[in-house]
């Protein structure tokens, strides 16, 4: 039993903004009231959020994990998590161990994180990572996009079927939605190839297109009703020009929902990386007209990063533009994983540009509600520097400041300088809590409404500028109190979200054919035993199209 | 730089037409890789089988696996790195010291014939083991190795794998991965992870001495390690948790048995590839399981008064 008085409380989806009102707290919910003799926090001249939510980071996972091992220079480097009474030891940094992962995340009032990449192959060792992140709440997002058991049917015209793989796959990997990545370009990176027209057949297909990928897979996900669209990575990730790529993938999903990952990477004008130049005017443009679709930012801060995406073939090309470590991992029929380390330079004018693209994003798409704070952690910046993001999108005076530190040349190819909107309080509890929630369709987060889970972030009035977010006072978890002042003080495991859609039972036998041809695994170990997914908790496909 | 380019070996059992084994004897060591993943099997996009893949084989020696090979390339023992140094520079197409390769036990022709062959296939994948890693040069042999498949990409699709084997030794890599942030020789004494290879690794602080006791886990150091490393292991406490009787066992203070994994006892299992395998038991065991055992003296560490700064663990908390 708890009760939080005194606090300005932020919760857009109520449309409370900034009123002072009482919390109270039993069983890990929000209730409207607890009886006299609850433990109370005095939270006078604190501000009350809903607790963080991120919808697209990688803190799990075989690809993770290998980035971990491909850098133990950075390791070496990042801060250190003691061994204490109460909390495991670990390592930050860009690839942070798995319990520091937690404290970190909790530690900044996020409280639910959604891991971005599962292939069906190594979910069980996903889930195992995820069961070893404590406090926070997490899902995933299975990678669809380059199923080669998909591609074949879609092929053969079979959509049906696809579908039914489709739900299959998300019920046997214990997942909570879909991603699509590059649609076609990892499975063309198979044979060393990508896919860069929308229009163009798949290498290895006649008539699939990245375009077909992309168009039934969003249906499949409508019409499977998952509480969340399918996740997209659109093809050219990361190369001048893409922006008429990134236009025409948004106009096939007309008709269809669809969360545009990392959109910042998939926002640029010019021809190659001399002219490259930013497109966010055009790409806001056309997402502010079409309410189907939804997108988290993907932006890039300065400073060491690890590249670390399905997007095989891009990756290739990043080793030989950086001639860094790369490491790759094609998995069998269904993905790949590439991993480069990155260093993102104020000097650099595809960096500089790049930094633009994601504040000009955030600031130019006028509907809180559809955008959200990423950073592709830990594409475009580590996922602990969010409040340095947040400090540039609420004082223009100080972006402004570091706009200027850029090369000359790069203002000529941005936006940001003509740009003085400022974010309020209530925005930025939309676009870390309130919106990420809905765009996921967890009805239970994101607000403080009776009846939400008690994920609550309270944070110093007083704090200045990213300082604010950065030391919540108090953070809430589950109704128990998990972090006071920096010091982690309850530990509890979250729960881990999975949907389980509608499938014709048949499809067993036509992918236990399939499998004794294409796979290594036997069918009957490929699936992840509920019992290995660390406090499921199953949520419902019930989205219905609203006319 | 180089980096580690790889795949799982679905990919290589559906598209490899060109396998390079090198420093390893799999038909003897690891006897199911030719036939569930490499050259026997017949895959989505190699219908024909072993007529649809050419099998390289470079050993210092002739083993059961040249039976398996269409070429086999003898190497001369601690020649690996100048081989593979030739082979890297004759991909890029800058000239070699004919003499250099002379002294790999080599013929110019033989490795120009090699990397004709690694340019024109459609998939390449090169198998390494120990004959490579753990000779002369080692990490660098490695090293190597991987950035030649690296490079290879520039040209075609390639990718490398290590060999490994020791049961389940990917998947102790994986967890410590994950907990510390690093792969192994991982030391916690300060109550953080720190990583050095060469000075936290098994092997050299056995053979240094710098341990007070040693719990010994799905491994048999005794039969492998160093003379020294051997004297530490008899002279400190060791526990190990085994099945069955070992060498180490034999040295040990305390050998508790324990059901063999797989068999009687659950878990999971990485591949060399790293893609995690469920273990299903098929007997019951009268022991307990290795992570029971754990468990346990976790339960009877945590009895012990506390030591740490702060540590709120008392004897007394503890039923």
């Amino acid at each position: 039993m708890l009760r939080i008085t005194g606090g300005k409380v932020y919760d857009p989806a109520h449309g409370v903004n900034g009123v002072v009102k009482d919390i109270c707290i039993l069983d890990g919910k929000i209730v409207a009231d607890v009886p006299a003799g609850a433990r109370i926090i005095n939270a006078s001249s604190m501000f009350i959020f809903p607790g963080g939510v991120d919808i697209h980071t990688h803190v799990a996972g075989a690809a993770l994990n290998f980035a971990r091992a491909l850098t133990p220079e950075n390791q070496r480097a990042a801060a250190k998590f003691l061994h204490t009474a109460d909390t495991r030891l670990g390592i930050g940094g860009a690839t942070p161990t798995t319990f520091a992962t937690g404290y970190l995340y909790a530690g900044m009032g996020y409280t639910t994180v959604v891991e971005a990449a599962v292939p069906v192959l190594s979910a069980k060792h996903t889930h195992e990572e995820l069961r070893d992140t404590p406090i926070v709440d997490k899902a995933c997002c299975l990678l669809m996009a380059n199923n080669e058991l998909v591609m074949d049917l879609l092929e053969k015209g079979e959509y049906e079927r696809a579908k039914d793989v489709t739900a299959w796959m998300i019920s046997a990997a214990k997942v909570y939605g879909v991603k699509a990545v590059n649609p076609g370009g990892v499975a063309a990176w198979k044979w060393g190839k990508n896919a860069n027209h929308m229009h163009e057949a798949v290498s290895g297909y006649n008539k699939v297109t990245p375009g077909t990928i992309v168009s039934n897979l969003a249906r499949i996900c409508d019409e499977l009703k998952l509480p969340h669209p399918m996740h997209l990575h659109c093809n050219n990730l990361g190369i001048p020009g893409n922006v008429s790529t990134t236009l025409e993938t948004m106009k096939m999903l007309e008709g269809n929902r669809a969360h545009m990952a990392h959109l910042q990477f998939h926002s640029y004008g010019g021809d190659d990386w001399h002219n490259m130049r930013s497109e966010s005017v055009h790409i806001a443009d056309y997402f502010n007209a079409h309410p189907n679709l939804t997108c988290d930012a993907g932006a890039v801060l300065f400073g060491n990063a690890v590249t670390i995406t399905a997007d095989g073939p891009w990756q290739h090309l990043l080793y030989q533009l950086t001639g860094r470590k790369w490491g790759n991992l094609d998995v069998e029929n269904e993905t790949g994983c590439g991993i480069v380390p990155y260093t993102y330079k104020g000097s650099n004018l595809v960096n500089a540009v790049q930094w633009a693209v994601g504040l000009e994003l955030l600031l130019l798409i006028d509907d809180p509600w559809r955008i959200f704070l990423t950073t592709d952690h830990p594409n475009g910046a580590c996922f602990w520097r969010y409040p340095e993001i947040i400090h540039m999108l609420m004082n223009a005076d100080f972006r402004m400041e570091q706009v200027r530190k850029l090369p000359e040349a790069a203002l000529s190819r941005i936006f940001l300088d003509e740009i003085d909107r400022e974010y309020s309080l209530y925005e930025v509890a939309i676009l870390t809590s309130a919106g990420p929630a809905r765009a996921l369709g967890m009805k239970q987060k994101g607000h403080l409404g009776i009846g939400a889970d008690a994920d609550i972030a309270i944070y110093n009035e007083k704090a200045d500028g990213e300082l604010l977010f950065r030391y919540p006072r108090y953070v809430i978890k589950g109704g128990e109190l998990a972090v006071e002042e920096g010091d982690i003080k309850s530990t509890r495991d979250g729960h881990e979200f999975v949907v389980q859609p509608h499938y014709n039972p048949d499809i067993e036998g036509y992918l236990r054919e399939k499998f004794e041809e294409q796979y290594t695994m036997s069918f009957d170990n490929y699936p992840v035993d509920a019992e290995r997914v660390h406090g499921m908790q199953m949520a419902d496909c019930s989205y219905q199209k609203t006319p | 730089m180089g980096g580690k380019v790889s795949c799982t070996l679905g990919e290589v059992k559906n598209r490899a037409d060109l396998i390079i084994y090198w420093g390893g004897n799999p038909a003897e060591c690891h006897p199911r890789h030719f036939t569930k993943y490499t050259i026997m099997q017949k895959g989505k996009f190699i219908p024909e089988g072993r007529k649809g893949r050419t099998m390289v084989l470079v050993d210092i020696r002739e083993t059961m696996s040249v039976k398996a090979a269409d070429i086999f390339l003898q190497v001369r023992p601690s020649k690996d790195f100048e081989m593979l140094s030739a082979i890297r520079a004759m991909v890029k197409g800058q000239p070699v010291d004919p003499v250099l390769v002379e002294e790999t036990g080599l013929k110019m022709e033989q490795l120009q014939d090699l990397v004709d062959r690694m340019k024109r296939c459609k998939f390449g994948v090169i198998f390494f083991g120990m004959g490579l890693s753990m000779t002369r040069g080692k990490h660098m042999n490695s090293a190597q190795i991987l950035t030649l498949a690296a490079e290879m990409n520039a040209f075609t699709k390639f990718v490398a794998m290590p060999m490994r084997g020791h049961g389940n030794v990917a998947g102790a890599d994986m967890v410590l991965r994950w907990t510390t942030g690093y792969p192994f020789g991982v030391n916690l004494c300060r109550g953080f992870p720190r990583f050095n290879p060469g000075e936290f690794s098994t092997v050299d602080l056995l053979v240094r001495g710098d341990i007070d006791a040693c719990l010994v886990l799905g491994a048999d150091p005794g039969a492998t390690m160093p003379q020294p490393g051997i004297d530490t292991l008899r002279r400190v406490p060791t526990i190990v948790l085994d099945p069955k009787v070992t060498y180490t066992s034999q040295i040990s203070r305390v050998h508790i048995t324990t059901s063999p994994t797989g068999i009687s006892s659950p878990g999971t299992a990485y591949r060399m590839d790293e893609v995690p395998l469920p273990l299903r038991p098929a007997l019951k065991s009268p022991y307990p399981s290795d992570e029971e055992v754990v468990k346990r003296i976790i339960q009877a560490v945590l009895r012990k008064p506390a030591w740490l700064p702060g540590s709120k663990v008392a004897a007394s908390d503890v039923a």
